[in-house]
């Protein structure tokens, strides 16, 4: 579904990722880990198309998106949860969560996945006309959730979704991002927390300064020693 | 082998400078024998204009502060050194008032150079005033802040009729200024700022003017070094203004006005920000197309010509080549691979 | 001299200039909102709007609401103008790149005004129901003065509830709080930049006829000392606030009537003085204004 060919995104002159391949099947849920600056996140913005890159080829669902700008990938069924949430603070959570809608036509559907995400969700109901900026963390990432999955995305791009939040907290994300796999969308995570991410994952890539450094299944990725001196920095 | 080469070449750039402003003097010897008044009127009065782009550069092309006030702190500059050096015989005909006690007295009369000097102290002594709030904010506050400044002292100068005769504004003043004096002031400005950018301090500010917040994290103190130099840009241009005064012998609040700060920010992102010859370029080529399109605009009819012409150099300049004449293509696209983003 | 009449006549000038103001500053935090740019060039298209309503009501003769309608359609497409122009080229540079821009397209807007109307100002007309006088015991206004008050409140509230209650009005509030999160969302940021533009161009078009309607007068350089307190009206307000600028406005334009009241006779050309002394007493007392938010510190 999603396929990256040698992919090298630049800041200036900088190089941030050189020379990346990755492909995600459809209905997968694959992970990036490395060190903090390995580029993961350059990775993810190269793929929803807030970066470009200076190199490579990026294609998904058999098109050639290399050169779209980041609404017209969002209109395509990528949806990109950012680090850090990025919700708008001075908005409402249903604010929020229809804006998330915005470039739907189908009405019904939209109805349909608000009731779905207040199900995975039921304290966004709760907090509905509070403005998002009054949410605890936790409560702000099932938001960014929300808003990211009320596009009806195909393939879901997830940045860091455990940061700055309690561990209790993180497991009740994870559990949701489990379900939201098996109910068909395909997810692309990025995460520091490699525990958490290759107990969800069905496929780990690792990066290192920018390059892949090894790929593959959880368990064989997390046999080789590599992954320890990756994840520990060099 | 390198370190020979750059001792020689140091000391070559040493002997060049002294050189070109032997020169220099040497040209404007001539020209002051040979070319008519009026011609020598305009290139004393390029020399003024040196100055004060000269210092509007430190403050905007090095620091990247965004000053639109210039041309009050010219103001400040001109009616110090003018009411300091009037004569004091004809003080009472032309109702200015007489010094008092502190400043010498009411028979006392300033000699020229200690009056400009006082007139950039008054100049920084104000734009120290006023910086110290605004400077801690982003850029566009002080733009406006500055821009108020100049409307305010110019406002003052309308209505302290005491002081200034208002709008009528000072007439014959004494025309101290000749060409030897703008170059000198101009030798002087340009070394000034030429130390001060090859310095520490001139390091401190381009870091502020590259990336704010990593300069702070380098332990530069950003509010210090803006003040500095916003202070610095406004003690050169009282100088400009005293300057201007003693060449033209005559000033009114008008000539204050935001045309003239305009002037010399074109003049600055012209001829090149960030630049020593940039400021200098930039004040010829106005100044001359000044004096060169004005007649046209009287002659035509077509009023407004002239800062046409300067404002469509300053888009041009903006959206073509940001560094101005003199520039080195210093400016890059912060993030070359992405879509202009935000914040 | 300081009479109750007095007193409760300079509020309402100050509520019908404020209102003027306000208006201003609304469109200016529009534009900075979305794109982080005290967008100079808006003083001229208050310019425009003057010169235009000249044009279209006293020397073609159309009818009043055609002008009006007119000026308005003016203002949109000089919006579109400076955006396609001036800042599609120039976003993405540092941030005093684009204020030098903005004011060199101001300058050369107000310039290019001076050239085709001459620096005379003209004696400005509007229709003779809008000049009519209604002298009460505490208060003497003409219609005009109404008018203005009606039809700026009118305009905020409309563009409160554009903002709020719209789809296209929530993604302008969302893009101009992050516009990379908004085009991750499928929103297309140059059709939200284009809109602020045009919104804000038309408002200031109608505020330069309503203040040339409330000087009498207009001449090419009308914009600039109006597009400069808009900005002062919004710092008071505080920078990224649309109700704040609205507030600021009125604020400005009554401590703007009262300080002209209260100053001695013959210093009325401080106004504008006074103006600034206010910005940077704020400026130093409390930066971040009213609503104050973020960005204020650098």
């Amino acid at each position: 579904m999603l396929n990256v060919r040698d992919i090298s995104v630049y800041y200036g002159v900088i190089p941030a990722v050189r020379d990346l391949s990755l492909s995600v099947e459809r209905g997968q849920l694959a992970t990036i880990v490395g060190a903090n600056g390995a580029g993961k996140t350059t990775t993810l913005k190269a793929i929803m198309g807030t970066l470009l890159p200076k190199r490579g080829k990026i294609e998904y669902k058999g098109a050639d998106v290399t050169e779209f700008p980041a609404d017209r990938r969002a209109g395509m069924g990528i949806a990109l949860i950012p680090e850090g949430r990025q919700i708008f603070a001075r908005l409402t959570v249903k604010e929020n969560l229809l804006l998330g809608a915005y470039h739907r036509r189908d009405k019904d559907g939209v109805k349909k996945d608000q009731a779905w995400i207040y199900d995975l969700f039921p304290v966004l109901q709760e907090r509905e006309t509070q403005l998002a900026g009054t949410l605890s963390g936790g409560e702000q990432q099932m938001l960014a959730l929300g808003r990211g999955l009320m596009s009806h995305p195909e393939l879901l791009l997830l940045d860091e979704p455990s940061l700055g939040l309690a561990p209790i907290i993180v497991s009740d994300i994870y559990k949701v991002i489990n379900e939201i796999n098996k109910s068909g969308i395909t997810i692309l995570l990025v995460e520091q927390n490699i525990n958490m991410a290759m107990k969800v994952a069905d496929y780990a890539y690792i990066m290192e300064t920018g390059m892949l450094r090894s790929c593959g299944s959880p368990e064989e990725v997390m046999n080789r020693e590599s992954i320890m001196k990756a994840y520990l920095g060099e | 082998m390198r370190f020979f080469n750059t001792v020689f070449s140091r000391l070559d750039k040493r002997i060049l400078a002294v050189v070109l402003v032997a020169a220099l003097f040497v040209c404007l010897w001539i020209a002051n024998v040979i070319l008519s008044k009026y011609i020598i009127f305009i290139i004393s009065l390029i020399g003024v204009y040196i100055v004060a782009s000269e210092s509007l550069n430190l403050t905007n092309g090095y620091t990247g502060l965004f000053s639109l006030g210039h041309a009050g702190f010219m103001a400040v500059g001109a009616y110090t050194s003018a009411l300091l050096t009037f004569p004091v015989k004809s003080r009472d005909i032309f109702v200015i008032a007489r010094l008092p006690a502190i400043l010498g007295g009411p028979e006392a009369q300033w000699p020229f150079f200690p009056a400009l000097i006082m007139g950039g102290i008054f100049a920084a002594v104000l734009a120290a005033v006023v910086g110290l709030p605004v400077l801690r904010l982003k850029g566009h506050y002080l733009a406006v802040a500055s821009l108020g400044l100049m409307v305010l002292v110019t406002a003052l100068a309308m209505n302290l009729r005491d002081l200034t005769r208002g709008s009528i504004g000072i007439n014959s003043i004494p025309t101290y200024t000749n060409i030897w004096w703008a170059y000198i002031a101009v030798l002087i400005t340009v070394y000034v700022v030429w130390r001060v950018v090859h310095s520490s301090i001139g390091r401190a500010m381009k870091a502020i003017r590259e990336d704010e917040v990593a300069a702070k994290v380098q332990g530069i103190n950003p509010l210090k070094y803006k003040l500095l130099s916003f202070t610095i840009g406004a003690f050169f241009a009282g100088i400009a203004g005293g300057l201007y005064a003693h060449l033209s012998g005559a000033i009114r609040p008008y000539a204050f006005s935001f045309n003239l700060t305009f002037q010399i920010v074109i003049m600055v992102v012209l001829g090149g920000q960030g630049t020593i010859a940039g400021p200098v370029a930039g004040a010829i080529i106005i100044t001359v197309l000044r004096y060169v399109l004005k007649p046209l605009e009287e002659a035509l009819q077509i009023y407004g010509l002239v800062e046409l012409v300067y404002a469509s150099l300053l888009i041009a300049t903006m959206l073509r080549k940001p560094e101005g004449i003199m520039g080195a293509r210093r400016v890059v696209r912060k993030m070359e691979t992405s879509i202009p983003t935000e914040k | 001299m300081l009479t109750p009449e007095y007193l409760t006549q300079q509020i309402f000038n100050g509520i019908v200039f404020g209102a003027m103001y306000a208006l201003l500053a609304l469109g200016m935090t529009v534009i900075y909102g979305i794109l982080r740019l005290i967008h100079f060039a808006h003083g001229a298209l208050i310019t425009v709007g003057a010169f235009c309503f000249y044009l279209f009501f006293m020397v073609f003769g159309l009818p009043f609401p055609a002008a009006i309608a007119l000026i308005i359609a003016v203002g949109a497409l000089m919006g579109v103008v400076l955006d396609v122009v001036a800042y599609k080229k120039a976003v993405g540079g540092p941030e005093v790149s684009m204020l030098i821009t903005s004011l060199g397209f101001y300058i050369f807007i107000e310039n290019l005004m001076k050239l085709i109307v001459t620096p005379q100002p003209y004696a400005f007309h509007t229709p003779e129901y809008l000049d009519k006088i209604y002298s009460m015991p505490m208060l003497t206004f003409r219609t005009i003065d109404i008018f203005i008050i009606v039809i700026s409140v009118a305009i905020m509230v409309f563009f409160q509830l554009f903002v709020k209650k719209t789809r296209m009005g929530t993604a302008m509030r969302a893009t101009s709080e992050s516009g990379e999160a908004a085009r991750m969302l499928g929103i297309n940021i140059n059709r939200i930049i284009s809109i602020s533009f045009i919104l804000a161009s038309a408002i200031a078009a109608i505020t330069g006829f309503m203040l040339g309607a409330k000087y009498g007068q207009i001449a090419y350089n009308m914009g600039f000392m109006a597009g400069v307190k808009a900005f002062v009206a919004i710092v008071i307000g505080g920078v990224g606030s649309i109700p704040g600028a609205m507030l600021g406005g009125f604020i400005l334009g009554i401590l703007e009537m009262f300080s002209v009241a209260f100053l001695p006779p013959g210093y009325a050309a401080y106004r504008d003085g006074i103006v600034f002394f206010i910005l940077i007493i704020i400026l130093i007392v409390k930066p971040s204004g009213i609503f104050g938010q973020r960005e204020v510190e650098s």
